[in-house]
């Protein structure tokens, strides 16, 4: 054996040494919780059993996909993710391109702008159940104001408004969070390029497009990934503003989940849910990454 | 002692110097006999039972229950701790504390509608031997009905609650109308009045998608004849004629404007105010609305009367019941403290003066006509028929789902997403397939048990 592949075994045994603890850690709160719930999906544990685990094999993954309930809230998940994550992406553009800008007070502008993604969700979402209120809620007050219209709306009581309700809620809660993300994005991208582009004539709207965008473009994918999956499994927000009503129209998967575990005690059954959610949203997590690799390699 | 002794001179031989450690060794005696002195004495100590209940049902505990129990019985103490105002959360919390497996709640505080599921998951002491028949005979039958399961009792009924109608005795006198004795009659009875101009809105009820609802329901249903899931045979009856009827009533009543649009968005407090505010003719709601609706600054005091839930023409109604009761944690370290609790607890003299003290309706038939009682409250009489034509919501251990299944297409039928005939079967096949599910792992779990004896 020659000497310099020893001493890069060494290395790498090291490096090895050097990873294990987070290895571990990751193991104990990432693997283990979504392998017992693989492992508790094969049983019937509820109060039928006496809430006794009994192997079932595949019967609570086969039940899934006839529950139509859950497909109805996987599918309002879908939207709500799909639409709130967008508009959050965009505003959040937004602001880190204003908060880019050298201005007077512009540190404290910044710790302003971060201020709704420090609050706690529960506390905001009571906050925006009050706007949302159709006899004191601050939002029919400014329509009625407005002429915009003749009696207040019931926001929280119809399946449209309600589910416009919460993705308001939820992207003034967590734009600040991606607008962070994207604006250390921005501090990398060197002026220069900027300056060069304009003594070529380039205006700052086409800088924008040929400049900042394609090189943003990792910050996004992050942020778009981060707020995905946390969007998915939006709990909190949606028990306080409308419970899942009216009508289960705004039942998320993750109230449908807890519903099954803690109201039904069929946890077997709650346990299958939670891995195939598991697994759809890492195949969609996948699939998102893979469509912009293959469109940045295209452009390129 | 001599034991003490032994560990005490084994402590010594360890230390290294003899001087210091045969001090230290006395100095350990003494305190090993203190233990000794102590252990007994402490075990004597009075024994705590906790209970969990929602914080605005605690005052009536701390005046008198807890203080009157503690005098009668030296070595026991009662702790009531205060949890939430919203009841689905108290539920939550005893779930939690009973899937860690040791309950710190020896007394178990249940809603109605909680104890199969409690009882089928196995958190609580069967309590059919503690309690002979002539124990239960002076209790109303439905509410002890309440608190078995598969035959077996699980708990003693503190509280009652039924659904009951609220009318306007004085508008009907003033149009010269008869209370009514049917939904027909309400409807006619609203029109007339709203017609003349007399009052605003005919009917309030509970139509949000929640638990109230539910009860709500139970009573139409029950009153043109149908029923939901027939705890012995598991039949679903949702999707039969007397239901879709029952749903199409409640529509009715909206878009006949007898019923303000928005009924299907409130909850109790929403149509008490409504109703309260002099802005509807009749309302169906729990007990507890009579003592506001006859406060002094109430504008219909005096003007409101009662009776229980009427049915369709020609069919016998009934009241959805409610209310509070008691079991026993299994993991409980003091069952036969608990028992004595309870017995106290559901006695003639401690319900009395709860129900002096708070207004709660009695679990014991005598106290609707007691006269102390009645002199406070005078439409207790009329209040023990309400009580006694009580329905049942379906005491089934999936209780939780089957409601929520309900909820779901009884509030997608309420707000015109679907046809009543559609919601019912749907909420039918649903429900058909949840109970048959339960009969199945019930089978084979009862099939896996006879192999492995």
């Amino acid at each position: 054996m020659t000497k310099p592949s020893t001493m890069r075994s060494q290395e790498q045994r090291t490096g090895l040494y050097l990873i294990l603890p987070a290895l571990v850690l990751l193991l104990l709160v990432f693997a283990y919780p979504i392998g017992r719930s693989l492992w508790l999906g094969f049983f019937a544990q509820n109060l039928g059993t006496e809430l006794k685990p009994v192997f079932v094999g595949f019967s609570n993954y086969v039940r899934i996909f006839g529950d139509g309930h859950f497909w109805q809230t996987f599918g309002i998940t879908v939207r709500f993710t799909v639409l709130s994550v967008l508009l959050e992406v965009i505003f959040g553009m937004g602001v880190a391109l204003v908060l880019n800008q050298t201005f007077r007070g512009r540190n404290v502008v910044r710790a302003i702008a971060l201020l709704p993604w420090a609050l706690p969700t529960a506390l905001i979402a009571l906050g925006w159940t009050w706007i949302f209120n159709d006899q004191y809620g601050i939002a029919n007050d400014i329509l009625l104001r407005l002429n915009l219209v003749q009696v207040g709306i019931n926001w929280l009581g119809e399946p449209f408004t309600a589910t416009l309700a919460l993705i308001v809620a939820d992207v003034w809660k967590t734009t600040p969070f991606v607008s962070i993300l994207l604006l250390a994005g921005l501090q990398t991208i060197p002026a220069d390029l900027y300056e060069a582009h304009s003594l070529e004539g380039a205006s700052p709207w086409q800088s924008f497009w040929t400049i900042t965008l394609p090189l943003l473009v990792p910050q996004i994918v992050v942020a778009t990934l981060f707020r995905f999956a946390q969007a998915f499994g939006i709990f909190d927000l949606v028990q306080v503003m409308t419970g899942g009503g009216p009508g289960g129209s705004t039942e998320v998967v993750a109230l449908y989940i807890y519903a099954n575990a803690m109201r039904y005690l069929d946890f077997g059954y709650a346990s299958a849910l939670i891995v195939v959610t598991f697994l759809l949203l890492v195949i969609a997590i996948w699939l998102g990454s893979w469509l912009i690799r293959r469109s940045r390699s295209i452009s390129e | 002692m001599l034991f003490f002794a032994a560990i005490a001179r084994f402590l010594i031989s360890l230390m290294p110097s003899p001087k210091t450690s045969r001090r230290l060794g006395w100095v350990i005696l003494c305190l090993l006999t203190a233990l000794l002195v102590a252990v007994p004495v402490l075990s004597q100590q009075p024994v705590t039972l906790k209970l969990l209940m929602s914080a605005p049902d605690v005052p009536p505990w701390t005046n008198y229950l807890v203080k009157e129990f503690e005098a009668q019985n030296p070595g026991i103490r009662l702790q009531v701790i205060e949890g939430p105002n919203n009841v689905s959360l108290l539920e939550d919390l005893y779930t939690t504390a009973f899937l860690l497996g040791d309950s710190p709640y020896d007394l178990v505080n249940m809603d109605i509608v909680w104890t199969p599921k409690f009882a089928a998951a196995g958190w609580l002491k069967d309590l059919t031997d503690e309690f002979s028949e002539q124990d239960l005979a002076a209790f109303s039958p439905s509410a002890i009905a309440g608190g078995r399961y598969q035959n077996r009792l699980y708990r003693l009924p503190t509280r009652s609650d039924a659904g009951m109608l609220y009318y306007r005795k004085d508008l009907l006198k003033a149009a010269g109308l008869e209370p009514p004795k049917t939904f027909e009659d309400v409807e006619r009875i609203s029109k007339t009045l709203q017609q003349q101009k007399a009052v605003r809105w005919g009917y309030l009820w509970q139509g949000k998608q929640y638990e109230g609802a539910a009860a709500m329901f139970v009573e139409v249903l029950q009153g043109f004849g149908g029923f939901w899931v027939n705890p012995d045979t598991l039949a679903v009856g949702l999707d039969q004629p007397e239901a879709i009827r029952a749903v199409e009533f409640l529509r009715n009543t909206i878009s006949q404007g007898i019923s303000p649009p928005g009924v299907t968005t409130y909850v109790e407090e929403d149509t008490r105010r409504f109703f309260q505010n002099g802005e509807a003719a009749f309302l169906r709601n729990w007990p507890y609305a009579w003592s506001l609706l006859n406060a002094d600054n109430s504008p219909v005091k005096g003007k409101v009367g009662i009776m229980p839930m009427i049915p369709a023409a020609g069919e016998s109604g009934g009241s959805c019941l409610g209310g509070w009761g008691l079991g026993i944690s299994k993991t409980s370290k003091h069952p036969e403290e608990a028992l004595k609790a309870i017995r106290f607890l559901i006695g003639e003299t401690a319900q009395k003066q709860v129900v002096l003290d708070a207004g709660y309706v009695p679990t014991r038939e005598a106290l609707f006509n007691d006269a102390a009682i009645v002199a406070k409250y005078s439409h207790y009489p009329e209040l023990q028929k309400v009580v006694k034509n009580g329905v049942l919501r379906p005491p089934i251990a999936q209780y939780a789902q089957a409601s929520d299944i309900l909820q779901r297409y009884l509030s997608a039928a309420l707000t015109n997403q679907q046809s009543s005939e559609q919601a019912m079967k749907g909420a039918a096949a649903e429900t058909r397939r949840l109970v048959e599910a339960g009969r199945m792992t019930k089978g084979e779990l009862k099939t896996q048990n006879s192999k492995l004896q």
